[in-house]
């Protein structure tokens, strides 16, 4: 029963470390936090949907379509309107990715209305016994996208010369423009990225959970949890920090009560920041007077 | 309020073996000095030195690793920096300590804090008691104002005036109180020498006809050189020498200090 | 085009000798007049309306006098709304002790959430933890079932003050005018002190209002409990507005709804507060049976006042007319 527990929050945590990864890559370009990731989430599986269904794409090539069309939105979002005001008050940044974030969920909404709608039926079905354990498909097709997406960013990051470019300016943003690099097309570059990859998170889920427009919040919540687990800031942190996410929800729901689960998330938050706020890996964030 | 404190040649400041360390980096090493009432001391030494690391510990900003401060006969180290604040330890900032988002006479009156008398409640139901005390701030602010000769700036904001504005605006927001003790961070940086000229026959003034006395962190050595009775020299947190301006300038670790350092 | 550093510097001048006051007690007096002119619908958006000038006052005390990013509003609302709802609905308690009851509680989450600003946590981070308690109280009105009915929902049965019921909409307008003509002047009160100036000095540079002896601790617990009295307030006349309480009504969504009052009305400032929730009360209500359009203006509104108008609309009213202008000090 517990290392069930554990293998389907694992899979579950994926989803929350991809969330979170975004996020991550966000603020170690850009320093903001996206508000509006959930809605990036939603946009992709919104994507997915449309062409899918609407118009009859297959399931491989929308997603790919899906993928470039977030990285494209991404970019805009950061260069059209977060750049123009980086510099001013975080008040201002916050809110911005807030609203970035309700008129994408506007926009499906006003094309969604206001039903649930079902997703066709894509990925494999089934499910594969291995020992006490019991996999579903689409827990491995989830898991194993988010694993392939992460070890393809990790390798792009730390094995190709894009990626050095991306930790000199990780490092330092002033000294990576002294040096001639364009860190503002690298950082709309990196809110593509991460656009995307809340694109690839409803493109995994879409298929299997219903969707709403509301889903983005409780998406966007559980990967501020992540993080904060994690440590802000750091990329191992919001993966582990995922993953703990989510084994801690299932094992919660299934120790402690099933109406928990919701909250989990939120507890994580408001313990981790109140008793040791710069999580498992991340730096300190407290200011004191 | 602070009139024991006032008494001219009463040893007002005095920082005894005084170390501050960050992470095992010694800021301040037994660093011991007095200052008495009317009496201007300045803080120089090479950057890094730990000038404003000094401020930072006699304001309550950093905890001392050793040594006690006294402010008069009372201990004021370990006290939160408000408290300090409200003993009698006034300052300004090296880089805009103004509350850029109010206006100029809002930044005095901010200043004049603690010398409001209304409370909590009568502010809110907005008594007559309240409105009287806020009234006669109001006209105390633009005295100060008026004193400095920047009365018209009242009721402009803060970050729209000049630099030179506004470090007359934080001197005067920092004596809106009469404290008996000011420090000064720097407040000629940026100034022409006119105007730096001018910040020292206020300095001047202020402590001849109120026994204000001043502790200064200053690189403008011929500001330092005008107006200071004692200069007190840091090098690598270490205080180095304490004497008058004319044997200062020739005494050879402070020379050695100085230009030692490319 | 004026310099808008100049316009700001000519204005100044001329404010000192023209106090805005007197202004402030006109438009209670105007809208007296208005009720025999008003069909009940459009007197229930008035009444809307009032309900949201106290949470765009309230919450501006927090974010924009205060300046910290504490996202706790719909929390506060809701928190007051369900005080009142379940005092009302349960208890048939008076009508004004349940309103005061839903401040009250409101003023205690505030001070309650004011507790991790006090241990340092700053900025997105505050943002992050006081979104989680929002939806954590979220949460407790679903579960707490014993009191507050689950997802069905509270009914508020119908208002009535001392013996006096409230039956129409133009009733319960005088009412909710009183209150929160009190609130926005108790505020106003508050903001033109030197505990208004010390939450504005803790917000522009929290270290020099520690040095100016402004107990920089003890304002923030003020200022979060302020606005959560004033949002808690907003809550209970909700609650009494719309006679049902759920926790449909305080999810992120009615949470954008405060944050646009705030930026598109004009941060810091009362008057921005009260133009935000005259301009965006009708949203919700005009668009309400077209899904996505209310969050598809609140959030291009914002957009654009984010990039092209960051003092938010009450600034165009600057340009020409004094009358507005916020004072932090009494003349």
């Amino acid at each position: 029963m517990l290392a069930q527990l554990v293998v389907s929050g694992i899979a579950q945590g994926a989803l929350y470390a991809l969330v979170a990864l975004a996020m991550t890559v966000v603020y170690r370009a850009t320093t903001v936090i996206n508000f509006g990731q959930g809605d990036f989430v939603m946009a992709g599986a919104f994507a997915v949907y449309v062409l899918v269904v609407l118009a009859g794409a297959p399931f491989v090539v929308s997603a790919v379509l899906a993928l470039a069309l977030l990285f494209g939105i991404g970019w805009a979002i950061y260069a059209g309107l977060i750049r123009p005001i980086v510099a001013g008050p975080h008040l201002a940044l916050a809110m911005m990715a807030v609203a970035v974030g309700y008129a994408l969920r506007g926009v499906a909404r006003v094309v969604w209305g206001r039903e649930v709608l079902p997703f066709p039926r894509v990925l494999p079905q089934g499910s594969f016994t291995v020992g006490p354990v019991i996999l579903s498909a689409s827990d491995l097709v989830v898991a194993g996208g988010v694993i392939v997406a992460v070890a393809v960013l990790g390798l792009v990051f730390y094995a190709t010369p894009l990626g050095k470019t991306a930790q000199a300016i990780f490092q330092s943003e002033r000294g990576a423009a002294l040096i001639g690099i364009n860190v503002a097309a690298f950082q709309g570059a990196m809110w593509g990225v991460a656009a995307a990859m809340g694109a690839l998170g409803g493109i995994l889920i879409a298929p299997i959970t219903l969707l709403y427009p509301d889903l983005a919040a409780s998406i966007l919540i559980r990967g501020f949890a992540a993080m904060t687990l994690g440590g802000f800031g750091s990329f191992p942190g919001a993966a582990i920090g995922g993953v703990m996410l989510g084994v801690s929800e299932l094992l919660v729901g299934a120790y402690v009560s099933s109406t928990l689960i919701d909250i989990t998330a939120y507890l994580v938050i408001i313990g981790v920041l109140l008793i040791r706020p710069s999580g498992l890996f991340g730096r300190p964030i407290a200011v004191r007077v | 309020m602070f009139d024991t404190l006032n008494r001219p040649g009463s040893r007002l400041l005095s920082l005894t073996d005084v170390s501050v360390a960050f992470g095992g980096l010694a800021a301040l090493s037994d660093v011991s000095l007095t200052v008495a009432a009317g009496e201007v001391v300045a803080v120089i030494g090479p950057n890094g030195a730990g000038k404003t690391t000094l401020f930072n510990a006699v304001t309550g900003l950093v905890p001392l690793a050793r040594g006690r401060i006294d402010l008069g006969d009372q201990r004021i180290d370990g006290l939160y920096p408000h408290e300090i604040s409200e003993k009698g330890v006034r300052r300004t900032f090296q880089n805009g300590g103004l509350f850029g988002h109010l206006t100029v006479i809002e930044n005095v009156l901010a200043g004049l804090h603690s010398r409001i008398a209304a409370n909590q409640l009568s502010i809110i139901l907005g008594l007559p008691s309240a409105r009287r005390a806020e009234r006669e701030a109001v006209a105390r602010a633009r005295e100060l104002l008026a004193m400095l000769g920047i009365e018209r700036l009242a009721d402009e904001l803060a970050s729209n005036i000049s630099g030179g504005q506004q470090r007359m605006v934080e001197i005067v927001r920092a004596i809106a109180t009469n404290p008996p003790l000011l420090l000064l961070d720097e407040p000629a940086v940026g100034l022409a020498p006119p105007v730096r000229q001018e910040l020292g026959a206020i300095i001047r003034r202020l402590t001849k006809s109120q026994g204000l006395a001043v502790l200064l962190i200053e690189h403008a050595i011929e500001l330092v050189m005008d107006v200071s009775d004692r200069i007190v020299v840091l090098n690598y947190g270490q205080k180095i020498a304490d004497a008058a301006p004319a044997e200062v300038r020739s005494d050879k670790a402070v020379l050695e200090a100085y230009l030692g350092h490319a | 085009m004026i310099d808008a550093r100049e316009a700001d510097a000519a204005l100044n001048r001329r404010t000192a000798r023209h106090p805005s006051g007197g202004i402030f007690w006109l438009v209670p007096a105007v809208l007296l007049l208005l009720p025999p002119l008003l069909n009940d619908y459009t007197q229930y958006i008035v009444n809307l309306a009032l309900v949201y000038v106290l949470v765009g006052v309230g919450f501006n005390v927090v974010i924009g006098n205060l300046g910290q990013l504490a996202f706790a509003n719909a929390a506060f609302f809701g928190l007051g709304a369900y005080a009142t709802g379940i005092l009302l609905h349960h208890y048939h308690a008076p009508l004004l002790l349940s309103i005061v009851a839903g401040a009250i509680v409101g003023s205690l989450a505030g001070a309650l959430v004011s507790l991790p600003a006090l241990r340092g946590i700053r900025s997105f981070y505050l943002a992050i933890i006081t979104l989680a308690f929002g939806e954590l109280m979220r949460w407790v009105y679903v579960n707490a079932e014993a009191w507050t009915l689950g997802s069905m929902g509270l009914h508020v049965p119908r208002p009535a003050l001392f013996g006096w019921v409230l039956s129409t909409e133009k009733h319960k307008f005088y009412l909710f005018l009183g209150i929160v003509t009190l609130l926005v002047a108790a505020t106003a009160n508050l903001l033109r002190s030197r505990i208004g100036r010390g939450f504005m000095a803790i917000r522009d540079n929290e270290l020099a209002a520690a040095a100016m002896g402004i107990p920089t601790a003890r304002y923030m617990v003020l200022a979060f409990a302020w606005s959560g009295f004033v949002v808690g307030t907003g809550g209970a006349l909700y609650a009494i507005l719309v006679r049902q309480v759920s926790p449909d009504a305080f999810t992120l969504l009615e949470l954008i709804l405060h944050f646009g009052i705030v930026i598109v009305g004009g941060l810091t400032r009362i008057a921005g507060s009260i133009l935000g929730a005259v301009a965006l009360t009708m949203a919700p209500e005009l668009l309400r049976d077209l899904p996505g359009y209310e969050e598809l203006l609140i959030a291009c509104l914002m957009i654009l006042i984010l990039l092209f108008l960051p003092g938010g609309l009450v600034t165009l009213f600057d340009r020409v007319t004094p009358l507005f202008r916020q004072r932090y000090h009494r003349v």
